[in-house]
């Protein structure tokens, strides 16, 4: 620019005009265009933030979904599996409910098949009552049908009785067990008759059935393939 | 002096063509940003959709190989209840034959802590 003093003239003034002009829309175009990029910077960046937060959260979920499916199948597994045990054990004590039903039908022969044999076995029945009790007084119950063959039993067994534990005792046969009773005996001692013991055949049958249980499972269905002890 | 005042608003009209230029710049961002958001919002429901898709057919499968395994545990289940029932047959009298002679079976024994007395 000239420098020289003095106020400038019309052609001056218009160019410097023009340069001011030229300069204000130089610097706007420049303020723009540096908002313009930072605005494109920008966009890009948020963006990606967004995709970025919302891919995870939309991952998470559905990883989260994917393992309960998995563990609702195991469950579904597990639960088939363990329903099908339990058919095979409902299965298994239907046979031994029918089983025991059988034997407690042919319980009631015993005593009508084979008298002499049914005569031992009451005496044998009344000396485990004695030797049990050790008592001195003892009442033996049967069935009304039976109170001949026990009265000839009760002597004996207490003959063996005193043999064998050196005691005495006196026996009282009463038939006053239930006619339809399979058979057998119960015995009570004590004062006022407060000991007793069941020795009829139903209660040793019940007995059996429990105490016999493991040598009927493996009699009836084989050795249990899983089990690893026994003692 | 009119030249003056002429000068004077020529460059004002200059500085108010520049202000809407930067004006528009802003409003540029502005619409940037909503473009923004709005696209994204566009990728993220397809990632969604995508996402769904995979996991449908996940669940499918899975539930295919659910009712194979039913079918053959009930198929195995059906064996061996059979094989009980055979076994059951086969040896039900022995057993039953078993439990009644324990019945008669009595071993009339003392206590062994008891001494005799003589």
């Amino acid at each position: 620019m000239a420098s020289r003093s003095g106020p400038l003239n019309d052609d001056e003034v218009i160019s410097e005009t023009s340069k001011m002009v030229a300069f204000i829309k130089q610097e706007a175009q420049e303020k723009a265009r540096e908002i313009k990029v930072k605005a494109d910077e920008e966009f890009s960046v948020e963006k990606a933030k967004l995709v970025r937060q919302e891919t995870a959260a939309i991952d998470a979920s559905f990883e989260k979904k994917r393992k309960g499916a998995e563990t609702s199948i195991k469950i579904e597994h597990s639960t088939a599996t363990n329903r099908a045990r339990l058919r095979i054990l409902a299965a298994r004590e239907q046979h031994l409910h029918t089983l025991f039903e059988e034997a407690r039908k042919q319980v009631v022969l015993i005593a009508q098949q084979d008298e002499k044999k049914y005569g031992e076995l009451l005496e044998g029945l009344i000396l485990e009552g004695l030797l049990r009790f050790l008592e001195p007084d003892v009442l033996v119950t049967c069935r009304p049908s039976d109170v001949s063959a026990c009265e000839a039993a009760s002597k004996r067994a207490s003959e063996k009785y005193s043999q064998i534990s050196g005691r005495s005792a006196t026996i009282k046969v009463d038939g006053s067990l239930p006619k339809d009773n399979a058979g057998g005996i119960a015995l009570s001692a004590g004062s006022g008759g407060r000991i007793t013991i069941h020795n009829t055949l139903d209660e040793r049958l019940t007995l059996l059935e429990d105490s016999m249980l493991p040598e009927i499972r493996t009699d009836l269905f084989g050795k249990s393939e899983n089990r690893k002890f026994y003692t | 002096m009119s030249s003056q005042s002429q000068s004077i608003q020529t460059l004002l009209d200059a500085e108010k063509e520049a202000a809407k230029v930067v004006q528009q710049a802003r409003q540029y961002r502005t619409q940037r940003l909503k473009d923004a958001r709005s696209e994204a919002d566009k990728e993220i429901a397809d990632y969604r959709k995508q996402k769904d898709e995979e996991f449908k057919r996940f669940e499918a499968e899975r539930s295919g190989s659910t009712q194979s395994v039913q079918t053959s545990i009930d198929k195995d289940t059906e064996l061996k209840i059979a094989a009980i029932n055979e076994a059951f047959e086969k040896n039900r009298e022995a057993v039953v034959k078993k439990l009644l002679e324990r019945v008669v079976e009595v071993h009339p024994e003392m206590h062994r802590n008891i001494t005799k007395v003589t």
